[in-house]
């Protein structure tokens, strides 16, 4: 099962990384717990490249490792789920370019490239020395034409540009907007722990601190035990976690006396020894975060903000644009108020899993609502935004609706400045009720894209996610049958979905078919695994044609296949790239020769351009087709956050 | 056989008045009679106990009569004259023959089933029922649930739904045409009630929710940048190829609105029974199939047009009753009209990034490896998608 995913993984570290690293990798991914020694008996490659090509993986987070106490052999696992991430750097990187600008994009895109990074290291690419590398052990350059490299490329000239237009306060806030968000996320030592052994750890220091005598059997010393892990978890992780008032630069001005435990968790939290705000200066505004600081991003905050936005596509396919900006709105309020798509130490009142669902207000979406776009514009006799100032008189207008010549005027005039804006309460209110009658259309609908908390009236409105994302995978299968199998296929695949186990007649009937065609459909889907049969004998002797077939719809089923046969269209994308440059290899070979490199424009031929030109074209198509099928696995595997498949 | 005695003038009037009850009732010829009913009915001249069993059993042996068990009472249903006269030519395997179709009713029966019940041989049972067909006692049927038994049933019912397949089948047959004709008709309908037409305007632009610089040229999808780019000439332009953060298929620049919402929950969604009233009312379909629309039957288009995803539910929670509307941008096809739009109909929902990669279509995909005979270099899909765009 997982081979598919370890072939797409080991593409993807070749690319970024270079061979040496998919062969370790490859050779960690078959053989599971590994120290370097039998590792590199395993891989068949010299000790010492061994070694680099660990800590080429071990930057990148693709491997993790862990001793069980000093002396002991070190034993090295693969990091499925951040090998995996590779493929999803651009999508989150257009991601953070959607809500927090190039910038940000920049900045983020670099991230992901290095796996982490050190703020001060980050300030120098961007503020000291525009056109240098920055310090991370990766030799970028050599994969030069890699999808890295294309990061790499924009990377280079923007921030060659962003010297220009980006202060270092500017640096700054975007860093912190983007902490705060939940993008990027403070790194600590245990990141690179294998979870299982991070699980035993805990444990143990559970044991010794409260549990001297190690008897953690019986009921009631269980489920202490099980608390007390709990609460050890989430103070590591709370240690782990950004916040605004610990990690400034010009921390130790906050610093209060006695706060000793906070002084204590500093040595666990800074990467590499280094004491968290020790080294600053002082003449740096407070904004300033300490250049130890170090960063990474947050790939499940990520996810979520790419659920968010399949959830916006979806309502928009269902309700409109504007409708959908709203929910989008509403969603990214949501956003920061889950701690993660799936938090497993959550208390656990499963009874009432409404109330743990977050909720927000309408103003907080109007909040971040993009004020341009006209909310009127999608409901009938709802008066759009623009035309508030005109009062009853738009409002009848649009009422008016025999007369088009009239409203078409309307909308001209809407697209005029406002003098207003939104500063007059009356106006607020209005535009608030607007967001209110979108809210409550998404909430009519049969997909319920969300809810008022209480009766009606309240302003607080949440969204149930396991239910949608349930609603978006069974959109994501259809769109895949569709698409693969017809319009009629689907209906008989969304009619057992519903129905639920069928005999051939019944689905005929059901779906107002002939049963030859019903037949010819089925036996289909099932030979590509989206339907299975059951068999029902009349009688012991089991002859096939005294036997009844009830015909069913297994949604997990499905879902998983669909998920490994992406995996392997994305290799499959993945490996066409070299073979589409192995095409055009002497023209890439031209361009790249040292004497061509930067003069490309006088010293190729004009068919050598446009073969080049042909070429770039070709590997971006096959880069945005991963990007694709990333989206579809993130959908089918991460929205819900409960899947296990890469937990190691 | 002998022939019977003449039927005498009582029994004769007997017949005649469980006739006329048979047909007033509701059941028509399958209202059966029990003793106390048919006692009732006898003519004056015979009253008692005594004469009413020699009038029955006259009739019964007129066939014009036939008796049956009901919740183990004796009972008789009426039969009509002239199939009565056949009935009395036939002889005794004819007879069991007819008799067993007779009880199968509208549901009719299959040949096996008859020969299995009679013991009789198969020849014989197969020379017989053509017989009976022959001589227009018995008609033999399409069942819709077992198109290949032959059933037969008396010649002079109709058969039941469950053996036609309702409305939707002719002559045992699905009428394609029909369903069809039928669910554009409802989509038309529904479409009317659903959403408020407006003369195209635009939202002033996309969602975007934080509102960033709009200077990045990279809104249009990948084919309309690549487009741009081909006009290029300079080397350096392409040269560091901008990382389109535009991967995603929505997002085509401002959208155009030509549907309105109504505002939520101030709408009464047409319901099934709404919609079959619509249909049996209007003088789009031929009044005598109308009549014979049911509303689970337009429950069922409704059904499929749902899974086509033509139409959604709407409400049906706690407060009023659930209707139907037509999915945002579904359209009316005028009747006769191609259906050209085909799959491609609402953008988003044709594909996904894996089907629309070679890999997703892949008749070979089981097949395909490293080091394989299907491979990611020699594959010819790959070739064709990137040289010809799909």
């Amino acid at each position: 099962m997982a081979q598919n995913l370890a072939e797409l993984c080991i593409v993807l570290i070749e690319n970024s990384l270079g061979e040496l690293s998919a062969q370790i990798f490859a050779t960690l991914a078959e053989h599971g717990r590994l120290t370097v020694h039998t590792l590199a008996e395993h891989a068949k490659i010299p000790l010492r490249r061994v070694r680099t090509g660990l800590t080429n993986l071990m930057e990148e987070q693709l491997v993790l490792h862990f001793a069980a106490e000093e002396g002991a052999p070190t034993f090295y696992s693969v990091n499925w789920r951040n090998a995996y991430n590779l493929a999803r750097h651009t999508n989150i990187a257009e991601l953070v370019n959607d809500r927090h600008g190039e910038h940000a994009a920049d900045m983020v895109g670099n991230i992901l490239q290095l796996g982490h990074a050190r703020v001060g290291d980050l300030a120098d690419a961007y503020d000291l020395q525009p056109a240098s590398k920055r310090d991370s052990g990766i030799d970028t350059t050599a994969d030069h034409m890699t999808e890295e490299g294309l990061v790499n490329g924009i990377a280079k000239t923007s921030s060659a540009k962003a010297s220009h237009d980006m202060s270092t306060s500017e640096f700054h806030s975007t860093l912190r907007a983007l902490l705060r968000s939940g993008v990027l996320v403070k790194v600590g030592t245990r990141a690179y722990m294998p979870p299982s052994d991070l699980q035993e750890q805990i444990e143990e220091a559970v044991i010794i601190d409260q549990f001297p005598d190690r008897k953690v059997t019986g009921p009631k010393k269980q489920s202490e035990f099980k608390l007390a892990i709990n609460v050890l978890k989430r103070k590591w992780r709370e240690d782990d976690a950004y916040s605004d008032l610990h990690d400034v630069g010009s921390r130790g001005a906050i610093k209060r006396p006695g706060d000793h435990f906070k002084t204590e968790n500093k040595r666990i939290k800074v990467n590499g020894g280094h004491a968290n705000g020790v080294l600053h200066d002082g003449e740096q505004s407070t904004t300033k975060l300490s250049d130890d600081l170090v960063v990474r991003v947050d790939f499940s905050r990520c996810t979520m903000a790419m659920r968010s936005r399949r959830l916006e596509q979806h309502a928009k396919r269902y309700l409109g644009g504007v409708t959908a900006a709203v929910y989008g709105a509403l969603l990214q309020t949501l956003e920061g108020k889950v701690r993660a798509v799936h938090d497993d130490l959550a208390p656990d009142n499963s009874d009432d899993e409404e109330s743990t669902l977050p909720c927000s207000t309408i103003s907080e979406v109007a909040e971040i609502l993009d004020p341009t776009i006209d909310l009127g514009a999608s409901i009938k006799g709802l008066p759009g935004d623009k035309t508030l100032t005109n009062g009853t008189n738009g409002k009848k207008r649009h009422d008016e609706f025999g007369d088009f010549g009239i409203k078409r005027e309307l909308s001209d005039s809407e697209d005029e400045p406002t003098t207003n804006g939104y500063t007059g309460y009356r106006d607020r209110a209005k535009r608030l009720s607007a967001i209110e009658a979108h809210l409550a259309l998404l909430e009519e609908h049969a997909r319920h894209f969300c809810k008022r908390t209480r009766a009606h009236g309240s302003n607080e409105w949440r969204v149930d996610f396991p239910a949608l994302n349930a609603t978006l995978i069974e959109a994501e299968l259809d769109a895949t049958i569709l698409a693969r199998y017809g319009k009629l296929a689907l209906r008989v695949v969304r009619l057992l979905r519903e129905r639920g186990k069928l005999e051939e007649k019944q689905v005929a009937s059901c779906a107002m078919m002939r049963i030859k065609d019903v037949r010819a459909i089925l036996t289909e889907l099932q030979f590509h695994g989206i339907l299975e049969a059951q068999e029902l004998p009349k009688d012991n002797a089991r002859q096939p044609s005294r036997t009844l077939y009830l015909w069913f719809f297994d949604t997990f089923r499905v879902q998983h296949l669909f998920l490994q046969q992406t995996y392997k269209g994305m290799a499959r994308t993945m490996q066409r790239i070299p073979v589409e440059r192995e095409r055009y290899r002497t023209v890439i070979e031209k361009a790249e020769r040292t004497d061509v490199k930067g003069r490309e424009q006088e010293k190729l031929e004009q068919p050598e351009k446009q073969a080049l030109r042909e070429w770039r074209e070709a590997e971006e198509r096959l880069l945005a087709q991963v990007d694709r099928m990333d989206q579809m696995v993130a959908l089918l595997r991460d929205f819900s956050g409960k899947d296990t498949s890469l937990t190691t | 056989m002998a022939m019977l005695a003449k039927l005498s003038d009582e029994g004769d009037a007997l017949y005649v008045e469980l006739l006329k009850a048979a047909q007033n009732s509701q059941e028509g010829l399958r209202k059966v009679f029990f003793q106390s009913e048919v006692q009732a009915l006898v003519p004056d001249s015979a009253k008692g106990a005594n004469a009413f069993l020699p009038l029955v059993q006259e009739l019964t042996n007129h066939s014009l009569l036939r008796p049956s068990k009901l919740e183990r009472a004796l009972c008789w249903s009426t039969r009509p004259r002239d199939a009565a006269k056949a009935i009395t030519l036939l002889n005794a395997d004819e007879k069991m023959l007819y008799s067993y179709v007779e009880d199968a009713h509208q549901k009719g029966i299959w040949l096996r089933e008859l020969k299995k019940r009679t013991n009789i041989n198969q020849a014989v049972v197969q020379k017989t029922m053509g017989k009976l067909e022959a001589a227009h006692l018995v008609k033999s049927i399409k069942n819709i649930r077992a198109p290949l038994q032959k059933t037969y049933m008396l010649y002079h019912l109709v058969p039941s739904d469950d053996v036609t397949g309702g409305s939707f089948f002719d002559a045992g047959d699905l009428d394609e045409s029909l369903i069809e004709e039928l669910s554009n008709l409802i989509i038309f309908h529904v479409r009317m009630q659903s959403w408020a037409d407006t003369k195209p305007k635009r939202v002033k632009r996309e969602a975007s929710p934080a509102p960033v610089a709009e200077d990045h040229d990279t809104g249009g999808n990948s084919l309309a940048a690549k487009k741009r780019k081909r006009g290029t000439a300079d080397i350096e332009d392409s040269a560091a190829p901008a990382r389109r953060y535009r991967s995603s298929y929505d997002d085509n620049g401002p959208e155009l609105i030509t549907q309105l919402s109504f505002p939520a929950y101030t709408r009464t969604y047409p319901s099934a029974e709404a919609i079959h009233a619509f249909i049996t009312t209007t003088d789009a379909i031929r009044a005598s199939k109308a009549a014979q629309l049911t509303v689970p039957e337009i429950q069922g288009v409704i059904d499929v047009l749902v899974w086509d995803d033509k139409l959604e539910k709407v409400g049906g929670g706690d407060g009023g009753g659930s209707g139907y509307r037509t999915v945002r941008g579904v359209k009316f096809k005028p009747p006769g009209y191609p259906d050209d739009e085909g799959e491609e109909e609402g953008g988003e929902r044709f594909g996904n990034g894996l089907t629309q990669a070679p890999c997703g279509k892949c008749p070979v995909f089981d097949l395909c490896g490293e080091g394989a005979p299907v491979n990611a270099s020699s594959c010819l899909y790959w070739a064709k998608w990137l040289e010809g765009g799909g």
